[in-house]
């Protein structure tokens, strides 16, 4: 059911696209469905999951490498996949409006079902392998979706930062994944978990390191946390979806998946804790500063990132409530806050909060719904937002009260201080758009107001979000306690509730709401002095300075081993081939080998071919022009498919005489492009150049033959080639053996041959139409110009180090 | 516009040469040929059309075809080598034999195989041969292109 639940995820992702959903507004309703579908079925496990009953698939993929698809529904994944899958049913139904008409939405739909079935397959996984191979189709279609309106460039650059930063962390994850793997030997993450000793094995600290580095970049963690605002040039469902409530979520959830084995590891506390309160902290005090609502979004989200990075490093039981509380309140206000931004884009053609002002009364429903997100992220009880600060604060306090100092203030201070800002930046959010009389700058137009379906997804998020504290304890059982067991590792009993009294915490509370207010209040000053910090304290300066650097490093090696003409390049080559062979020539010792034994004597025919081909290259040296030259040479290929023809290759020869009449069109049409050489015109090398040329033909001469005979009197073993006269036709069921060897006994090489062929295509192809050609083109256009039609055109010159 | 002698040599050649990469093709399992060959002949072919009316009928001609012919190719020949995973294993060959006036035709995914290298090849050399066609095209002033270079 659970690899059933993928496949129709799967394969409604092209399904959406080829129907052509642009043309009616009434397809979300169909779009909506199968995610709608798959969140209705994994309603249905809530009891049984809530019992202990978990779901499990195991599909063999290439069992060889501990690779197998298996799907296991416990308490976490069930949570997980309930907020992608009925997040994912609003924004698909949200889509519709927002890209209503346009012929790209179906494409759009195809990336979100893709993304879809990758997160979910990625947190219904239980296998490290699979699991990771979900991980990095969430990232490629992370980038497909953030790159979706290529032709900015702001897009394609944002696309490319999070895709670099996020398989970058994908590659060092791999390695870590692989290393635990081996080490528990099990790939299977139940297992891993039950293993016992694995966290104190001599390996996990590397391993971890590596997870670690993998889970951080995914989930925008200091010091990686640049490339979550830059992936803000997505469009806004995608924003929305992959960027706030699930796909950043992706390292969160692995970190959570391993908790219950690694939590007990100071590495584990101490990189958690630090990380994730200094992201947290970095993420809120940014917020304020943009004007751009999905900018400031980010941010917030950057540091919700990083609560809930800083909540794993706990192992209390307020600390696992908090988290799986936080993740619920989090997707269900943030969500709608990006999707209300989208609406307000689309309505006003801005989302610069400097140029919006009144929006209240403008789009009245729409300030409902972002006011109950913004009380809701603000913490105002009694949310579901409220009840996640709560628990947040709790735990902090615990250690606390446990006499942990360092570790309690750190977490408590980090937790009250982002909060604060938190506050003062949706405040901001929400006064300036909606509230305020007069914009900063002149301010934008109503363009046309949104309909109610547009803006229904996002209210029925808020309202869960808002409202879903109320029911907290049928909530809390249902859905809660078996993502917490799951972080525990063993059954727990949840207690929460929306008034516990006036403890310190609730005092907390009131303090941070009317801080916060106070930071609303400062915010001019606060971005003053925020937009005075120096561009280079920021991770994103550093990443690009190191992209650069990266570029002008990889400018000056190609320049270093590239830069000369072509002749020199290949002389290099082929010169250090031919050294190697006489090194080991010299170290074999010559008088050993039966040399002269085995050869017989050619026969006329060969004698003749031998001249044949001695006089083909004689003239192509002395060939005064190019196109001569070209031809002699034409010779001397043509006496080697003679050659082939007297030994009995008739394929050979075929393939021979191919390549040789295509080779001499390339070069025949490559020589047109290039510049001739004048020495070589003229026939006047200086006597050096003809020397050192001589030495290296004979050299290269010396290299064939000695690789001939090599090949000749050293049988390493048995021959292959009886088994492949036997087995051609039994095995190929063909009579000729050479195409049965390429097409079907050695497959896999030509497999490998044609791609390279295919990307040599691709190569060439982008080479050639580099920039040169029109400003060649131009150049002699101009030169025509300028000579008038009566005198001789220029002749044609390309620049060299080209080919 | 091309020697007219050229244009004639185009047009009664071409599908000649066309046909023989066909056929090259088609006896490639058992008697010398196959798609590597056949690739070969068919761009030569091509080549041809090229040298006769110039890159650009060639690319109106062939062009909508010769962007997708690589990823085709690839596509027919990881298809063919997939084929035998059902069979169990990766590039197993899967056959069909049936008689056909008193011949004996088989096929199976080695030659499907080979149709997936003669796509490639033919897309990698005429990709090549028209890029530089057109630049040579382009570095040569119109007037001067009948004229035997000095």
């Amino acid at each position: 059911m659970l690899a059933l639940c993928l496949t129709v995820l799967f394969v409604s992702a092209p399904l959406l696209w080829l129907l052509k959903p642009h043309r009616s507004l009434s397809f979300g309703w169909w779009a909506a469905l199968p995610s709608a579908a798959v969140t209705l079925w994994q309603m249905g496990q809530l009891v049984p999951v809530g019992q202990g009953t978990f779901w499990v698939e195991r599909y063999g993929w290439a069992p060889t490498l501990g690779l197998e698809l298996a799907l296991r529904l416990d308490g976490l994944a069930l949570f997980f996949g309930l907020i992608i899958t009925g997040i994912g049913t609003c924004i698909a139904f949200y889509t519709a409006h927002y890209f209503a008409g346009d012929p790209r939405q179906g494409f759009f739909y195809l990336l979100l079902y893709a993304f879809m079935a990758s997160m979910l397959g990625l947190v219904w996984s239980d296998n490290l392998l699979a699991l990771f191979v979900f991980w990095e189709g969430t990232s490629l279609t992370s980038y497909l979706l953030i790159a979706f309106k290529s032709e900015y460039k702001a897009a394609v650059d944002g696309a490319r930062r999070a895709l670099i930063v996020t398989t970058a962390g994908g590659l060092a994850l791999l390695a870590g994944l692989v290393l635990l793997g081996l080490e528990a030997g099990t790939f299977s993450i139940s297992g891993l978990l039950a293993t016992p000793g694995i966290a104190t094995a001599a390996v996990t600290p590397i391993a971890l390191t590596l997870i670690f580095l993998g889970a951080f970049t995914k989930s925008a963690q200091f010091p990686f946390q640049f490339w979550l605002p830059g992936a803000m040039a997505a469009p806004t469902p995608a924003s929305a979806y992959l960027h706030s409530a699930t796909m950043v979520k992706a390292g969160i959830f692995l970190l959570a998946r391993l908790h219950p084995a690694f939590s007990e590891l100071p590495l584990w506390f101490w990189t958690l804790l630090l990380t994730g309160s200094f992201t947290m902290l970095l993420g809120s005090l940014s917020a304020i500063r943009y004007t751009d609502m999905k900018a400031l979004l980010a941010y917030a989200t950057v540091a919700v990132l990083g609560m809930l990075v800083l909540l794993l490093a706990f192992d209390s039981s307020y600390a696992y409530a908090a988290f799986v509380v936080t993740v619920a309140a989090h997707a269900l206000y943030k969500a709608p806050l990006f999707l209300s931004a989208g609406i307000v884009d689309h309505a006003m053609g801005t989302r610069d909060l400097r140029k919006l002002a009144g929006l209240g009364r403008s789009l009245p429903l729409l300030a409902v719904t972002v006011t109950l997100a913004a009380l809701s992220m603000a913490g105002v009880p009694p949310t579901l937002g409220y009840l996640a600060k709560e628990l947040l604060l709790e735990s902090g306090i615990k250690p606390l009260e446990q006499g942990e100092w360092l570790v309690g203030a750190l977490a408590y201070g980090a937790a009250t201080l982002s909060a604060l800002f938190m506050v003062g930046a949706i405040l901001t959010l929400l006064w300036e758009a909606f509230f305020r009389r007069h914009p900063e700058e002149e301010g934008a137009r109503l363009h046309h107001a949104p309909s109610f379906g547009f803006m229904a997804p996002a209210l029925l998020l808020t309202l869960l979000g808002a409202l879903g504290a109320l029911a907290i304890d049928s909530v809390q059982n249902l859905l809660f306690a078996p993502a917490v067991a799951a972080l525990a590792g063993e059954p727990v009993e949840l207690h929460l509730k929306l008034w516990h009294g006036f403890t310190p915490v609730f005092l907390t509370s009131l303090a941070i709401l009317g801080l916060g207010t106070a930071v609303f209040l400062a915010r001019s000053p606060l971005r003053r002095l925020l937009n005075s910090l120096p561009a280079q304290l920021s991770s994103l300066f550093v990443y690009d300075q190191l992209v650069n650097a990266l570029y002008r490093f990889a400018y000056r090696i190609t320049t270093w081993i590239q830069g000369s003409p072509l002749a020199p390049q290949i002389s290099v080559t082929l010169l250090s081939a031919a050294l190697l062979v006489a090194y080991a020539f010299a170290q074999s010792s010559l008088a050993s080998l039966p040399l002269l034994d085995s050869l017989e004597m050619p026969s006329l025919t060969e004698w003749l071919l031998c001249v044949l081909a001695l006089f083909g290259a004689l003239t192509t040296i002395r060939a005064r022009s190019r196109l001569s030259a070209i031809i002699a040479l034409g010779v001397v290929g043509l006496t080697v498919t003679l050659f082939f023809l007297v030994f009995g290759a008739p394929d050979l020869a075929l393939t021979q005489l191919l390549i040789e009449v295509l080779g001499i069109l390339l070069l025949v049409l490559v020589f047109f492009r290039v510049r001739p050489d004048p020495n070589l015109e003229s026939g006047q090398g200086t006597s050096w150049r003809t020397i050192s040329k001589l030495g290296m033909a004979a050299a290269m001469g010396f290299f064939g033959f000695a690789v001939v005979l090599i090949n000749h009197i050293s049988q390493v073993g048995e021959s292959i080639s009886p088994y492949f006269l036997e087995n051609s036709y039994s095995i190929g069921r063909g009579s000729n053996v050479v195409n049965v060897i390429l097409v079907d006994i050695r497959g896999y090489d030509t497999l490998g041959e044609i791609t390279v062929l295919a990307l040599a295509a691709l190569g060439g192809y982008a080479l050639l139409r580099s920039p040169q050609l029109p400003l060649l083109r131009r150049r002699i256009q101009l030169a025509r110009r300028q000579n008038g039609a009566a005198s001789q055109p220029t002749p044609p010159k390309t620049e060299t180090g080209h080919d | 516009m091309t020697e007219i002698y050229l244009r004639l040599v185009d047009r009664i050649l071409t599908p000649i040469l066309l046909l023989i990469a066909i056929f090259l093709f088609l006896r490639g399992h058992d008697l010398p040929g196959g798609g590597f060959i056949a690739g070969l002949v068919a761009a030569a072919a091509i080549e041809l059309t090229i040298l006769a009316l110039g890159s650009t009928a060639t690319r109106d001609r062939y062009g909508p075809w010769l962007a997708p012919l690589l990823g085709i190719g690839l596509t027919v020949a990881v298809t063919a080598a997939l084929i035998g995973m059902a069979g169990g294993g990766f590039f197993l060959g899967r056959w069909i034999q049936f008689e056909v006036a008193g011949e004996t035709l088989k096929l199976g995914t080695p030659q499907l195989f080979d149709l997936g290298v003669m796509l490639v090849v033919v897309g990698m050399a005429v990709t090549y041969l028209l890029r530089l066609s057109e630049a040579a095209e382009a570095a040569t002033p119109s007037a001067e292109r009948q004229e035997p270079r000095p």
